[in-house]
């Protein structure tokens, strides 16, 4: 019997040394092996445990206890269609520990979140957002002018859909890979440009027949932290006198209605007695002005329940696992929330003597969702909670939702009454995702392999606008919008995987195919005028007013055929070669397919003779490869010249802008002079025809060092990159001249990206049942576009003379500006133009004149940085003593400027929305010490400029946990019990950022947004 | 298998070879008239009050302060030294055009290739196309005047080709060709109200000659006062049928639209289908703020000098040369106006838009808190493209506000002004008097929906018994215009033509700045801003090919 001294292991490897007889474990970890010579040497292997051999020594049972490999848990990594031993990979993979991010993967709902700032080259923004999704998931950077997401590959099942990822829970997942190279990810060439994320979940059972744990998590989330300082009513009210009387203009004429402004009226030296606030919003006596902080309205603690539990069980014969979540986040924004029921099978039987697997991995979830609305004129609520006016009440003296009134203020609705009024919109997600497969040992080491996965989705999106009456903010007519998309992505591969030992030799070839079939439908409907407003009335056949209609349906299809030849000698000596071709839909005949071949060797230089005997060096291998990948995000029709007959749809649909929704761009007219009623209508151009369109590709060389010391106690990845994408797709404006809808989709744009990777980590036990670990990470980039054809580069920023060509396609142009002007005289001396007119006064901006030829005008604008990092990083501590865990982990970036909106508010006034404190502190002849201008509220400095985009590195302490396993003798006796964890954790905790930074959160960068929480959550783990 | 598994056609669209045949060819036409009426707030084709009317003396940017929309208040303060970045203002109003000749063009193309004997409106049809073709050159012409003139028979490559540098007398000309087209093809009354007809076509020609009358060098200053083109325009308004609307405000009300004034319209219309109705958002963003009944967003308000010069002296005429000698702050205090005053601008005290209150629900008496920024941009407000809140012509659209109102590019008055400034330059002053008296007149009977609605009777309007002299006949014929399409968006691109910009602006800024601090540094720089510059993104766009307008 094998054994981990604990239960038995199924599935181990025996084989007599020197000779090809061996067998394998059963289910109850019992062997029976014949022919065993006396003085015969076993040798005991299983994926995760150590290596044993053992003498026979004549005896005729030997029962053996493995002993599992922590630094081998990893060693088998899915690298597409097939998987490889972790030490002979040639690529850039990096594995994804998931029980480090397990619990912050509960807390948010979404593994992808938790894994910010774990993996190098792996860069995840977050959102604020219940739903945990993220906004922007990078892998090695940008790649590419227009989509930059990943692809995922779920149990062999491709997708483009992040969301599929999140929602699945954390415990079933095996393990997660990161495919960064092209060499690497190249097997799913035209879809891996942006890199491959591999997420395998449990499909086999080790040592257990069944098997149950429960992990729930209970989190309280504040966004208390990221909250800007805003003004009160009273301290408004002297920011907008002193800035009106700078400006020479009579505070009483602007403000008047808001304020009542004692003061001298001299404005040589003017002098403040007193101010009042107008008892009354716009003379409304209903209306009683305030004192209103809106963030504190606004938002509130929010709460995430998540629970799941997974029943699995099996034999050496079959397997099955359930597994079922739920998530509850109730937001922090008011009337905000999500829910999420997810459920996952997994089972797989053998047939006919093990020759045989069938299985299906599935992953079903629904979801709801209700976030950030916006205001009647599209401003969301998260920035009007930091910037509306705090004279304006939350609600009237007689209970309504108090709005802006009379002269003074923004057009901008009370946010709460948004919130409120938008509680019943809903977004509702369904997705079924997964596959069927077979696989067939046809002949020893021969395996066909056969998968039908499909990726559906449904999400019907209800939008119901009630009539409001906000102040002068009204909207009259009430209407209700339902959207239904339908999404079917349809994935057929077929491979071939054959195994060829020849003594040293070792190869291994995989022969595929994979065809793809995507369909999008969408349908939309809306109708207006309903005579009640409740919930359960808004449904489309309740109106009784106008109904409008409209729906689309597009897809692509590829097909692909690929192949690998992996080969090893002496285990010394790696190589592998993939090529795949591919066909897409989304391009004409004559550039439908291309090809897509990588290659890599890697040297394990630890198995050499002269390092065997090393004991300080216990792994060295050097990997070294080039590979080609493709993109083709494009539209499914980007080739074709099309017309539309769009009757009467509005810009907003195509391309959200401000004043978009109300720019018709339709086909039809009231010909007839009607003024009302169906219209006559036509068609219009919406693309001009490309028949050459052609792939993207992407080109690059990796070089990589993996190493591990003094038996893996200190171990490390060093990778460092060049890459180049050619012919990127875009669709480059064109002289307006030519007419309506005559863009075409090309070929032309070249960018290159260079950057370099560093994991390193030590980990070692003490005596005292004292274990510590510390990982690092690092990872590093610079992207920059080589080229791009003349009429595109108006789309990007900077002159003719000083073009985004050598710059990144993140990098800011603007101005430079070197602090304030003390006197008249210093800023008459100064050059004037441009944007300093205005700025040019005691306090004011001083504006650089780069190129020196004394006016400041738009040439004197410069690059002044980019705004992704150019160096990531991340530290992780683990602590463990006896049964108790800590583990604390930071990360952070560098090398990056930011816009920092809160600037925009702390030191400028703007004249209809709320200031931050800064500009209590702003330049005056007696307060010189300081970085805030002197009040204006016409001439402001928001220009680009480095004044506004500032370095906003930052590191943060994101997870600290502390967890407790109950002892083992003790939770036996409860039912069995295997492990009780109780543990407490704090995500998003602290941060540390430079000295010009002011802002909140370094991470806020978008005022539109919810901000990312501070998390504490309690959880538990149970296994039975 | 795999080549058809990769055939995948597009759907709910149609290529190119499918859409231009005969059964499309009148869709094709329809999408034509649609694209002179798919405005953007911030970069409109129709209502021309940012170019029109903010940059003349007539009224102010307003909004929330003058970052609101900066664009337009580079305009306003002729501070545009670099042509326009992004989207907001000439970028997108020379796109729209562009777009809207695109339709035409793509129309044209198709119905030439049909046969006639397919296709019996053939020649029809192409008047038209070749009409709004000429209108949108002609919209570009008056706002940028060095612009590529785009016909049916180029392809996209040779239109990349098409140079900005016709000579302007010449490049007049070739848009008159299209609207000389469509006068000798189009009927005088069409099948469809809102199609072009022969009125529209000769009322264009006798506009688009009256501009090419008044010769402009390379720095626009104007040169010479051709007389051939003169007696054009006096020819074509004799082709012109039509007549005055018994009251001034049936321009501006519902009920009205495609009347015997109305002589080319853009159609507006709502709870058409559509996804925001195809109102008149181009105004969207300048009902009043501030009260409940509109709400948002207060821009184009009228100028101080715009309400002085509805002032009127005791014989009904208007001051000439004093008339913005004191500021008119309350109509009580004056006590003598012209009518239309009221019908086109709202000040405190008056009734708004004829109206006295909306249902219970508000007071339409104009009120000082009605406007959004007084300390910048005072108290009055546009009124001619405003309707009251209970209309079914009126929308609010989120927070901005459309109308079903027709936009009307040339009213029958427009057609007797332009045949009086021909006539007077012509020496023809007492053929040019019955003109402009016969639009007084109209001014004169159009006091009684004001006063139903509750206005104080101050009104005292009267017609000229001689013009003396050419000089005086001038003054008449300009202050007419004037106060006759006060804040319509014609007055900026008047001054132009008459070579006076300039002038009349300068001195506008130096009394107006003393009530507006905003427009203190503000400068009319003769030889720039006559013209808009040409969007830097298009002469990016053609390598350089397009030449950049003098003083950019």
């Amino acid at each position: 019997t094998v054994t981990d001294g604990n239960m038995p292991l199924p599935g181990v490897n025996i084989i007599v040394k020197g000779t090809s007889n061996g067998t394998v474990t059963d289910f109850d970890g019992n062997y029976i092996l014949s022919n065993v010579p006396t003085d015969a040497v076993l040798t005991f292997s299983f994926l995760g445990f150590t290596q044993q051999e053992l003498n026979v020594d004549g005896q005729s049972e030997i029962n053996v206890i493995l002993e599992e490999d922590a630094a081998a848990l990893s060693e088998v990594v899915v690298t597409g269609y097939s998987s490889q031993r972790a030490v002979d990979l040639t690529g850039a993979v990096s594995v994804i520990e998931m029980e480090p991010i397990r619990e912050a993967s509960m807390s948010s709902g979404s593994p992808i979140q938790a894994m910010q700032g774990r993996v190098p080259g792996l860069f995840v923004e977050k959102s604020g957002n219940p739903t945990g999704s993220s906004n922007r998931i990078l892998i090695r950077g940008v790649n590419t002018l227009g989509n930059n997401e990943p692809l995922y590959v779920i149990d062999g099942v491709p997708t483009v859909r992040q969301e599929v990822f999140s929602s699945i829970n954390p415990s079933t997942i095996r393990s997660v890979q990161v495919l960064k190279d092209a060499s690497a990810s190249s097997i799913y060439g035209s879809r891996a440009s942006n890199g491959v994320i591999i997420v395998t979940t449990t499909d086999s059972m080790r040592g257990e027949e069944l098997s149950i744990s429960l992990n729930s998590n209970f989190s309280v989330l504040s966004e208390k932290q990221q909250r800007y300082d805003m003004l009160s009513s009273q301290e408004r009210g002297r920011v907008l006198w002193e800035a009106s009387v700078n400006d020479g203009s009579d505070p009483n004429a602007g403000y008047g209605e808001i304020y009542d402004f004692d003061w001298n009226e001299n404005f040589n030296n003017p002098e403040l007695n007193n101010i009042t606030i107008q008892p009354f919003v716009g003379g409304n006596t209903d209306v009683p002005a305030g004192n209103t902080d809106w963030q504190d309205n606004l938002y509130e603690t929010g709460y995430v329940v998540n629970n799941d539990l997974t029943v699995s069980g099996g034999s050496d014969k079959a397997f099955a696992l359930i597994n079922l979540g739920y998530l509850e986040n109730s937001g922090i924004l008011k009337y905000t929330g999500y829910e999420r029921y997810s459920a996952k099978l997994n089972s797989n039987v053998k047939l006919f003597n093990d020759k045989v697997k069938l299985g299906v991995n599935s992953q079903f979830y629904t979801s709801k969702e209700t976030l950030a609305s916006t205001d009647l004129g599209g401003g969301p609520t998260p920035s009007l909670g930091v910037n509306l006016a705090p004279t304006i009440p939350v609600f009237t003296a007689s209970g309504d939702y108090a709005g802006p009134l009379g002269s003074g203020y923004s057009d901008r609705n009370n946010p709460l009454y948004m919130q409120y009024i938008n509680r019943w919109d809903n977004t509702d997600r369904t997705t079924i995702f997964g596959n069927v497969y077979a696989e067939i040992d046809l002949l020893e080491n021969l395996t066909f392999r056969t998968s039908l996965g499909i990726d559906h989705s449904q999400t019907g999106i209800r939008d119901v606008e009630p009539r409001v009456s906000n102040g002068f903010i009204t909207r009259n007519i009430n209407r209700l919008t339902e959207v239904n998309e339908s999404f079917t992505s349809l994935i057929f591969s077929n491979t071939l995987n054959y195994q060829l030992d020849l003594d040293k030799h070792k190869f291994e070839f995989l022969l595929g195919t994979e065809s793809i079939d995507n369909n999008l439908e969408t349908v939309s409907a809306s109708a207006q005028d309903f005579a009640v407003e409740t919930d359960s009335y808004f449904v489309l056949s309740s109106a009784t007013g106008q109904r409008r209609s409209s729906g689309t349906v597009s897809g692509d299809a590829l097909f692909s055929q690929f192949g690998k030849i992996n080969y090893g000698f002496s285990d010394k000596y790696l190589a592998s070669f993939t090529l795949r071709r591919d066909g897409s839909s989304k391009f004409g005949a004559n550039n439908r397919y291309a090809l897509f071949p990588a290659f890599t060797l890697g040297w394990r230089i630890n198995n050499e003779a002269f390092l065997r005997e090393n004991e300080k060096i216990s792994n060295l291998k050097l990997r070294a490869g080039y590979g080609v990948v493709g993109n083709q995000f494009i539209g499914d029709f980007a080739r074709f010249g099309l017309y539309e007959a769009r009757y009467g749809p509005n810009q907003h649909r195509y391309a959200p802008a401000l004043f978009s929704e109300w720019h018709n761009i339709g086909t039809a007219y009231d010909l007839e002079g009607n003024s009302s009623g169906n219209l006559p209508a036509g068609f219009v151009s919406v693309q001009a025809g490309n028949p050459d369109l052609k792939w993207e590709e992407t080109k690059e060389i990796n070089v990589g060092l993996d190493f591990g010391f003094f038996n893996n106690k200190l171990a490390g990845t060093f990778d460092f990159f060049s890459r180049e994408t050619e012919g990127i797709l875009i669709q480059p404006p064109i002289a307006s001249a030519v007419g309506e809808g005559r863009l075409k989709w090309i070929n032309g744009a070249t960018t290159r990206t260079n950057g370099w990777e560093l994991s390193l980590a030590y980990s070692n036990s003490s005596e005292n049942d004292f274990t510590y670990s510390v990982s690092t990470n690092f990872g590093a980039f610079k992207d920059e576009i080589t080229s791009l054809p003349e009429e595109a580069r108006t789309s990007y920023p900077g002159t003719a003379q000083n073009s985004i060509i050598g710059q990144s396609q993140f990098s800011i142009f603007g101005y430079r500006t070197d602090g304030l002007f003390q006197s008249q005289e210093e800023a008459d001396a100064h050059p004037t133009g441009g944007a300093q007119i205005g700025n040019s006064r005691p306090g004011g901006i001083k504006i650089v004149d780069i190129n020196g030829d004394g006016v400041i005008n738009s040439d004197d604008r410069d690059w002044l940085g980019t705004t992704l990092p150019s160096l990531e990083y991340g530290v992780r501590i683990d602590l463990g003593y006896k049964n108790f865990d800590f583990s604390v982990f930071g990360s952070g970036v560098a090398g990056r400027i930011g816009v920092d909106p809160y600037i925009f508010y702390n030191n400028f006034v703007p004249g209809r929305e709320n200031a931050g404190p800064g500009t209590l502190n702003a330049w005056t002849p007696t307060n010189t010490n300081t970085e805030i201008p002197s009040l204006s509220l016409v001439n402001n400095f928001t220009e680009t400029s480095d004044y506004i985009f500032r370095d906003n590195s930052y590191f943060k302490i994101r997870n600290l946990q502390l967890g407790y396993s109950l002892p083992s003798e003790l939770i036996e006796n409860w039912a069995g019990m295997s492990n009780l964890r109780v543990y407490a954790q704090g995500e998003n905790l602290l941060w540390f950022t430079p000295s010009g930074y002011i802002g909140s959160d370094p991470e806020r960068t978008n005022i539109d947004l919810i901000p990312n929480p501070t998390v504490y959550s309690i959880g538990l783990n149970l296994n039975f | 298998c795999s080549e058809d598994f990769l055939e995948v056609e597009p759907t709910g669209v149609v290529s190119s070879e499918n859409v231009t045949t005969a059964e499309n060819a009148e869709g094709l036409v329809v999408a034509a008239y649609a694209a002179i009426g798919n405005d953007n707030i911030a970069g409109p084709i129709t209502n021309m009050w940012v170019y029109g009317s903010v940059r003349s003396d007539d009224a102010y940017k307003g909004g929330g302060g003058r970052g609101d929309v900066g664009a337009f208040d580079r305009y306003e303060n002729y501070t545009l030294t670099i042509p326009d970045a992004g989207e907001e203002g000439t970028p997108t109003t020379w796109s729209l055009y562009y777009k809207a000749i695109s339709r035409a063009n793509v129309a044209l193309r198709t119905i030439n290739e049909i046969p006639e004997e397919e296709y019996s409106e053939k020649q029809q049809r192409i008047a038209e196309l070749r009409f709004l073709r000429g209108h949108s050159h002609f919209m570009l012409k008056l706002l940028f005047k060095n612009i590529p003139f785009i016909s049916e028979d180029l392809s996209d490559e040779e239109i990349l080709e098409t140079p900005n540098t016709i000579p302007n007398n010449e490049l007049w000309d070739i848009i008159a060709d299209d609207f000389l087209f469509a006068f000798n093809n189009l009927p005088q009354t069409p099948d469809q109200a809102g199609r072009a007809n022969r009125n529209a076509a000769a009322a264009y020609l006798a506009k688009l000659r009256l501009y090419q009358a008044y010769e402009q060098d390379d720095q626009h200053q104007v040169i010479n006062i051709n007389e051939e083109k003169l007696q054009e325009v006096i020819n074509y308004a004799n082709e012109v049928t039509g007549s005055l609307e018994p009251d001034f405000a049936n321009n501006f009300l519902p009920g009205y639209e495609n009347g015997s004034e109305s002589i080319w319209a853009v159609q507006f219309s709502l709870d058409d289908g559509t996804d925001i109705g195809r109102g008149s958002y181009a105004t969207g963003l300048n009902s009043p703020t501030g009260n409940a009944l509109y709400g948002c967003c207060g821009f184009h308000q009228a100028s101080q000098n715009m309400v002085n010069a509805f002032k009127t002296d005791n014989s009904g005429l208007p001051l000439f040369d004093t008339f913005n000698d004191s500021d008119m702050t309350s109509v009580e205090n004056y006590g003598s106006i012209d009518p239309r005053f009221d019908h086109t601008v709202g000040f405190p005290g008056r009734p708004f838009k004829y109206r006295n209150t909306v249902d219970e629900s508000g007071d339409m008496i104009y009120q000082t808190s009605w406007a959004r920024d007084p300390g910048v941009y005072g108290v009055y407000s546009n009124m001619k493209e405003q309707q009251a809140p209970d209309c079914s012509c009126w929308k609010k659209e989120g927070p901005f506000i459309a109308t079903s109102v027709n936009y009307r590019f040339i009213r029958y008055a427009d057609v007797l002004l332009f045949k009086a400034e021909a006539l007077i330059q012509l020496d023809r002053l007492d053929e040019a008097l019955p003109l402009i008296n016969e639009v007084r007149e109209r001014a004169a009977a159009s006091t009684t929906r004001p006063l139903q609605a509750g206005a104080l009777n101050i009104y005292n309007i009267d017609t000229y018994e001689s013009f003396p002299s050419k000089e005086i006949a001038l003054k008449a014929l300009k202050f007419e215009r004037r106060v006759e399409f006060g804040m319509e968006g014609w007055r900026f691109f008047d001054l132009v033509r008459w070579g006076e910009a300039e002038e009349v602006l300068n001195a506008y800024l130096e009394e107006e700045k003393d009530e507006r601090d905003y427009l203190s540094t503000a400068h009319f720089t003769a030889g720039r801003d006559e013209y808009f510059p040409i969007p830097q993104r298009e002469i990016d766009f053609t390598g350089g090919l397009y030449e950049q307008n003098p003083g950019y």
